[in-house]
């Protein structure tokens, strides 16, 4: 058990540091922008441009994809020494090079491999993510937006909900149904849609926090060719698990603008850390527990394990911390942190922290979506009773 | 980094796990609880030959000379199986005292006998529970509840001087001027028997003073939350086990149990405790193994997760078996008494809740 830096990674590290010294000194204060700014978008475009340059792009991917050929440690290295700047790396990592790459590289053939993989890594396309639905949330595979076969083309008719960055993306990765006389999971297909194509309308959603960091988006006729599905007609559920699998695995990634223990040690002042002793240690413990888990999970995937299904807690943990985390810090703070305007970051932290953490805790699978996963594959309970099990998706009964 | 036991250490706890879990059942416990002898002495004898008495002694006085990283694993497979026998107080709280000794005659003296397994040691080194006055090669005074003080070889425990320094003194507890005697009858975990005695002038050797008496009961403080730690840790990922195994059998409005949401979650937010707890106590083997700057905090962190974890897990363990949960044939009780032991023993959550917030607010 060594929970040092190895003397290869500590080189690393010195490395990465001395980069980001010279690269990032835009980025030492916080980003005066709202939410979903799509200059945001932008500064995270020419952000990754410049990792792709400096050689930061996608460090644990095999060389021959572009990437590094380092471990999934030095992967980590190198976000604790990014995260110490305020990058706006959200709209790039989140989406495209967590979620959309991963699944091309795994289910892809190589020619959109070959389109998409690299681009992306080089700071050229933008991802958003069409899964959910208004009828299709934890119920994932019950989407209902429809894609038919149009001679070498689909025609897609439907409507996408909560995604993130769809007003700058240049492409989507979206789950569609392409036969409703099969049972639900049966009848998915997984596509590429460039962003750009016509019959796509996105209107941005007012959230809780009085800012748009999702969208909805409205597809009619929307035309999208043969070699834009990935994976066969009737996978797209294999197909999207991929993408769920690393979704909920970065979900937990953490971020300057949210608050942490620390910070809330800063706002309760000496009373108040006094008179909430126990609550702040047992805070403090899970905080502490979730990065150390983290670690763990690493040591794990740097041995070549595969990834463990209790790592789903992560987000589970986090979302649920952060809310705690947030809301003590709001009562810390009083009516003068309640009403804090942008100016006051650290005031700002924890009304973003209790607004975001109630998003956090439904998106990328609910608390109870995953309290069921952790129970089923890790403590091997029985799974929920189905009543659509084997009923094709046109026969199912819906309501509201 | 590599945030993990090695291949080596694995094979050591699941050879223990196997012995344990085959040695030590439940109708040994409640056999043990109806006898006469305060710990299992058979048990006892079986771990000594194992070597687990010689683990962390240096060969050089009989020992294994290995380091904490194994007694931590050790400690989690006790933890899981509850075993009454006094494993914490001997090994891994008075051999590793006696270890930190800078007196090689003292080392040689008491060391040999504990890898031998023909001494067993009681610790008191919590304030309130009682208290020694030393004074020219002598202690007097009072102590108790301590665990195995009634069955105990040799005693450590912290005392005073007559400046009202702090210090620390060994004692042979079978000496003729201890009164003693185990505190039976109901009480809350009858299988760590807790002794109390009274000292008359009783010999005691004196193993260090002030400063340095100091630095050995803050050494041996985190050392026992680390362990304790993950002995929680044993006896949680038990309490999760049952708990699961049992909502597989017992059916309900025609099912099993287990298929309910409310018992699935339920469990799964105790594996989730678990987890962190078993991070937060891996953490706290790295500080102890490498003797790091950061082993007081360590030491909190590890302890106070894994004491939420047991509690809970302990808890949900009974609440999950029903009614039968309540009773004496079930089990449940043998864990969720322990669950609460653990909690108090060697510093309860508001003691190491405000060494860590100290901790966090001096290192500003």
């Amino acid at each position: 058990m060594d929970f040092n830096d190895s003397a290869e990674e500590a080189a690393f590290r010195a490395e990465v540091r001395a980069w980001l010294q010279q690269n990032a000194s835009d980025y030492t204060e916080p980003l005066a922008l709202r939410q979903g700014d799509p200059r945001i978008a932008e500064m995270g475009r020419s952000w990754q441009k410049q990792k792709a340059k400096g050689g930061f792009a996608a460090i644990s991917w095999p060389v021959e994809a572009g990437g590094r050929g380092a471990s999934p440690i030095e992967e980590v290295i190198f976000a604790e020494e990014e995260g110490r700047y305020h990058v706006p790396v959200g709209p790039f990592v989140g989406i495209g090079i967590n979620l959309a790459v991963p699944t091309i590289r795994a289910h892809g053939t190589p020619e959109q491999i070959e389109k998409f993989a690299r681009p992306t890594l080089l700071g050229e396309i933008l991802w958003c993510q069409l899964f959910s639905e208004p009828g299709a949330g934890s119920d994932l595979a019950a989407v209902r937006t429809r894609a038919t076969r149009d001679g070498d083309d689909w025609l897609v008719n439907g409507q996408k909900v909560w995604t993130s960055w769809a007003h700058t993306a240049d492409w989507g990765i979206m789950l569609a149904r392409t036969d409703p006389e099969q049972a639900k999971h049966k009848g998915l297909s997984f596509f590429l849609v460039d962003m750009r194509s016509a019959g796509i309308d996105v209107r941005p959603i007012r959230s809780i926090s009085g800012e748009s960091e999702f969208n909805e988006v409205f597809l009619t006729d929307v035309r999208i060719p043969d070699s834009q599905r990935l994976g066969a007609v009737g996978d797209g559920w294999k197909v999207a698990m991929t993408t769920l699998m690393n979704e909920r695995a970065s979900a937990a990634d953490q971020s300057q603008s949210l608050p942490d223990v620390e910070s809330l040690l800063a706002a309760l002042g000496e009373q108040g850390r006094a008179a909430n002793t126990r609550q702040l240690a047992s805070l403090y413990a899970r905080e502490q527990g979730l990065k150390y888990f983290g670690l763990r999970q690493l040591t794990r995937l740097s041995q070549g394990g595969n990834p463990d299904p209790i790592s789903v807690m992560s987000k589970l943990v986090y979302a649920n911390l952060l809310q705690d985390v947030s809301a003590l810090g709001l009562d810390a703070l009083g009516l003068p942190g309640a009403f804090a305007g942008r100016e006051n970051h650290e005031a700002k932290k924890f009304q973003y922290g209790y607004q975001w953490s109630a998003a956090l805790r439904i998106a990328g699978g609910a608390d109870e979506i995953l309290r069921n996963q952790i129970a089923e594959r890790v403590l091997g309970l029985p799974g929920e009773i189905r009543s659509d099990k084997g009923v094709p998706f046109s026969q199912l009964p819906v309501g509201r | 980094m590599n945030f993990d036991f090695s291949a080596d250490q694995k094979e050591l706890a699941d050879h223990a796990r196997r012995f344990l879990g085959e040695s030590c059942t439940f109708d040994r416990l409640r056999d043990n609880m109806a006898g006469e002898e305060a710990y299992d002495r058979s048990l006892w004898q079986q771990m000594v030959e194992l070597g687990w008495t010689a683990i962390n002694i240096p060969e050089a006085q009989g020992g294994l000379g290995m380091g904490s990283l194994e007694l931590c694993l050790l400690s989690e497979e006790v933890g899981r199986v509850l075993a009454p026998v006094p494993f914490f107080s001997t090994v891994c709280l008075g051999a590793h005292i006696l270890n930190q000794l800078g007196q090689e005659s003292l080392r040689e003296q008491y060391l040999p006998p504990i890898a031998a397994g023909e001494s067993v040691v009681a610790v008191a080194l919590m304030p309130g529970l009682g208290q020694l006055e030393y004074a020219d090669g002598c202690a007097s005074g009072a102590l108790g509840p301590v665990a195995w003080l009634g069955a105990a070889d040799l005693l450590i425990s912290r005392a005073r001087d007559n400046h009202g320094t702090e210090c620390l003194v060994l004692i042979d507890a079978k000496h003729a001027t201890v009164a003693r005697r185990n505190i039976d009858g109901v009480v809350l975990d009858g299988l760590v028997r807790h002794g109390q005695a009274e000292f008359s002038a009783t010999p005691a050797r004196l193993l260090a003073s002030g400063d340095e008496a100091r630095r050995l009961i803050e050494l041996a403080l985190a050392q026992a939350a680390i362990l304790t730690a993950f002995e929680q840790l044993g006896g949680a990922q038990a309490c999760c086990e049952m708990a699961r195994d049992y909502s597989l059998e017992r059916y309900t409005f025609g099912r099993v149990i287990g298929g309910y949401q409310a018992i699935k979650h339920k469990l799964a937010d105790v594996q989730v405790e678990i987890e962190l707890a078993r991070s937060n106590a891996y953490y706290g083997a790295w500080a102890l193994a490498t003797d790091a700057a950061e082993l007081a905090r360590a030491a909190a962190l590890a302890r106070i997760s894994a004491t939420e974890a047991f509690t809970l897990a302990a808890e949900e363990n009974l609440q999950v078996h029903g009614g039968i949960g309540y009773t004496w044939e079930a089990n449940c009780h043998f864990y969720y008494q322990r669950a609460r032991l653990l909690a108090i023993n060697y510093g309860n959550a508001d003691y190491w809740s405000q060494q860590l917030l100290a901790g966090l607010q001096a290192a500003h």
